[in-house]
């Protein structure tokens, strides 16, 4: 069963994923692809996730995607999420800056 | 190829059937990939290769059986890190390597790789017999009364691929000593196990079940005292089918053998295992002295000879150089042979993440094994490497060597010797980092002499109740929660793997990540202002009780 989602005021909601093929983590972009960046992640309201989320879920082994769900983000640019887990899953392990996510193409 | 003198030689039957094993699992990724397979059925067959989804990447575990290594193993997990990884590997506490950024695709050329010099990763994840843990300095320590690596080997051989027991209620796990100091965490073990000579000179088996840390942790308690060697295989396999028939399925969280033996006494689980010996067919099970001798013989003997003087050499180098004098007093354990001595090559440097080594590094001990050790290397399940048979008059030119990869750190047993798992930066059922906090606390203490100075004292860090950093077996120890996406860390104290074992007492509520070091320092402070002569961390805890600690934890300036 779905939690139901629960924005603080300034909040979004992105999509994201481990790739298949590496696991490395993903964020679902407004024109149907994944990328490593969160910067080009589509930050989606709460009303409208529920569905998309169950679109991309449908075609998660087309995409080449596993474990797709939604996590809150403060909607910056770029958007930052909000738990600690997703920010480091955003940007890298913190103990290897030289491992951010940031630094790759 | 000469024998190896700390493990097993495999033969041509292991090998065929490593070959096979990852022929399977090659068609297996492939049907993932094209689709066939969906992750959901998957997953498992990944796990029963080793193979973990993490936060950013795959996440291979590599099982080094009791935690030896030849050169050669070593080696190639070296090229492994460098070819496949981001050039580092993270030796665990259960003397397993890990490395953190594999991907799918590469994993079958990995096994093959791995099956080049005899290693693999089944048996590593699921509810199977896990890899057996063994004493770091079998077969080399002066306090040994057996070496445990032949039965750890014969215990590797009947639990491998055992058809009664790949779907076990949960994973299970075993360690094996031959010492009277355990130095494997015995009693917190699904079943630990400590050898001593018997009457006759055979080894007898004392066996503990139902030890345990994660969400429930519990202290094993004796089954048997003395298990003769000929009825050990028969002992464990009735324990295991007592647990694998008893043992609940309907919960994870009461799945371990722990809660089974909690829920119907320790007595009652004997007279089971008993009844269950009173029907199998003993003879199948039995384990002859010419078995024993025969995979004793797969192991080659190191021949330990050193000049007459090697002892005088290293005292005169001791006196002569503090620095290296302190690391052979934290460093070094005393060898059975008086000529050697065993050498502990700590993979905590001062701020450095607990257990990582790089591929140089790697490829350096292995070297370093061949000059020094019979190429032979041991991972301890405190994170750290053992040279086991190191000649007295060359452990300087060994300590310089190690010194230039920046090995030479002198804190075994000491407060920068910190245990710490994956934690949030990697593992994705992590509440908290482990990591950094390690880290932190290595920076805060980085002084050796300090460190020398406060005496033994363990902190073992785990980033969920999972508990795979034996946070409750540390002196003190550190267990990361979540509160409402924040890091926080609940303390605990008194913990012990060693004899005596005690589970870690909680000091009080959880506190903010950035709280925690300062602390932990303040513990430190206390313990130091209210020693008195001689005394240790626990022994000073122990006298005291809990109460100026946890004051001054929680003291606010
Ligand atoms: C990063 C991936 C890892 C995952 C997903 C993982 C998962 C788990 C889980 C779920 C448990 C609890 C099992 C239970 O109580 O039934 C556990 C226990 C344990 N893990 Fe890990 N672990 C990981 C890494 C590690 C590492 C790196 C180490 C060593 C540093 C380790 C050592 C242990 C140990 C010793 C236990 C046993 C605690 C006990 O007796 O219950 N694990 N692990
Ligand atoms: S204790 Fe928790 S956070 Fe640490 S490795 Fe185990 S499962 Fe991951």
């Amino acid at each position: 069963m779905k939690r139901p989602v629960r924005l603080e005021p300034g909040q979004k909601l992105v999509l994201t994923a481990n790739r298949l093929l590496d696991g490395r983590t993903v964020w679902w972009c407004a024109d149907g692809t994944w990328d490593l960046h969160i910067g080009r992640a589509a930050l989606l309201d709460a009303d409208e996730a529920e569905a998309v989320l169950a679109r991309v879920v449908a075609e998660a082994q087309r995409d080449g995607v596993v474990g797709v769900y939604d996590t809150a983000v403060q909607a910056a640019v770029p958007p930052e999420p909000v738990t600690v887990r997703e920010k480091i899953r955003a940007h890298g392990p913190t103990v290897h800056p030289e491992f951010a996510v940031e630094t790759e193409q | 190829m000469s024998i190896p003198v700390g493990h097993y030689q495999y033969d041509r039957i292991d090998r065929d059937f490593l070959q096979a094993r990852i022929a399977e699992f090659e068609g297996q990724v492939q049907r993932r990939l094209d689709g066939t397979l969906s992750e959901d059925e998957f997953k498992p067959l990944r796990l029963m290769n080793g193979l973990y989804l993490q936060l950013h990447a795959y996440m291979l575990r590599v099982a080094i059986p009791y935690g030896i290594l030849d050169s050669r193993q070593l080696r190639k997990l070296g090229e492994i890190a460098r070819r496949y990884d981001r050039d580092y590997g993270h030796f665990t506490t259960r003397q397993n390597i890990q490395f953190n950024w594999i991907r799918l695709e590469d994993t079958p050329a990995i096994l093959r790789e791995l099956a080049e010099v005899d290693m693999h990763a089944i048996q590593t994840s699921g509810n199977c017999i896990r890899n057996v843990t063994a004493d770091e300095y079998a077969g080399a320590a002066a306090d040994e009364l057996v070496d445990p690596r032949v039965h750890a080997e014969i215990l590797r051989q009947w639990s491998t691929l055992h058809p009664e027991f790949t779907f076990l209620p949960r994973k299970f796990k075993i360690a094996i000593s031959g010492s009277p100091n355990d130095r494997v965490a015995a009693r917190f073990h699904d079943i630990g196990i400590l050898a001593r000579p018997g009457e006759d000179g055979a080894p007898v088996f004392r066996i503990f079940v139902g030890g345990g840390l994660g969400r429930t942790p519990v202290i094993g308690q004796e089954l048997f005292d003395s298990v003769r060697e000929e009825h050990l295989l028969a002992t464990l396999e009735a324990i295991l089918r007592v647990y694998n028939a008893h043992g609940r399925r309907d919960n994870i969280y009461k799945a371990r053998i722990k809660i089974l033996v909690q829920a119907i006494g320790v007595e009652a689980y004997r007279e089971a295992v008993e009844a269950e010996l009173a029907q199998m067919d003993l003879e199948r099970y039995r384990l002859t002295p010419e078995a024993v001798a025969a995979i004793q013989s797969r192991f080659a003997v190191p021949q330990l000879e050193a000049p007459a003087d090697a002892d005088a050499v290293l005292a005169q180098q001791r006196r002569d150089d503090p620095l290296f004098d302190r690391w052979v007093r934290s460093n070094t354990h005393v060898h059975r042979d008086p000529g050697h001595i065993i050498a502990t090559i700590s993979l905590k440097p001062a701020g450095g993440i607990p257990g990582d080594a790089t591929s140089a590094q790697i490829a350096r001990l292995a070297d370093l094994a061949d000059a020094y050790s019979f190429g032979e290397i041991r991972i301890t399940h405190l994170q750290n490497v053992v040279l086991g048979h190191v000649r007295k008059d060359r452990l300087r030119d060994l300590w310089m060597g190690l010194a230039e990869v920046g090995l030479a750190e002198a804190n075994i047993g000491l407060i920068g010797d910190i245990v710490a798992c994956p934690g949030l930066d990697y593992c994705a059922l992590a509440n908290a980092r482990s990591i950094p906090i390690a880290q932190k606390l290595g920076a805060r203490f980085a002084d050796t002499a300090l460190q020398a100075e406060i005496g033994a004292l363990r902190i073992n860090i785990s980033g969920c109740i999972n508990a795979c950093g034996h946070h409750h077996a540390g002196h003190i120890g550190l267990l990361g929660v979540d509160k409402r996406g924040e890091e926080f860390f609940q303390l605990t104290v008194g913990g012990r793997a060693e004899n005596g074992a005690a589970i870690g007492t909680i000091l009080g509520a959880a506190l903010p990540e950035d709280e925690t070091v300062d602390a932990i320092a303040r513990l430190v402070d206390c313990y130091l202002g209210r020693r008195e002569s001689g005394e240790t961390f626990l022994d000073t805890l122990t006298r005291l009780g809990h109460e100026p600690f946890r004051e001054a934890a929680y003291e606010t300036v």
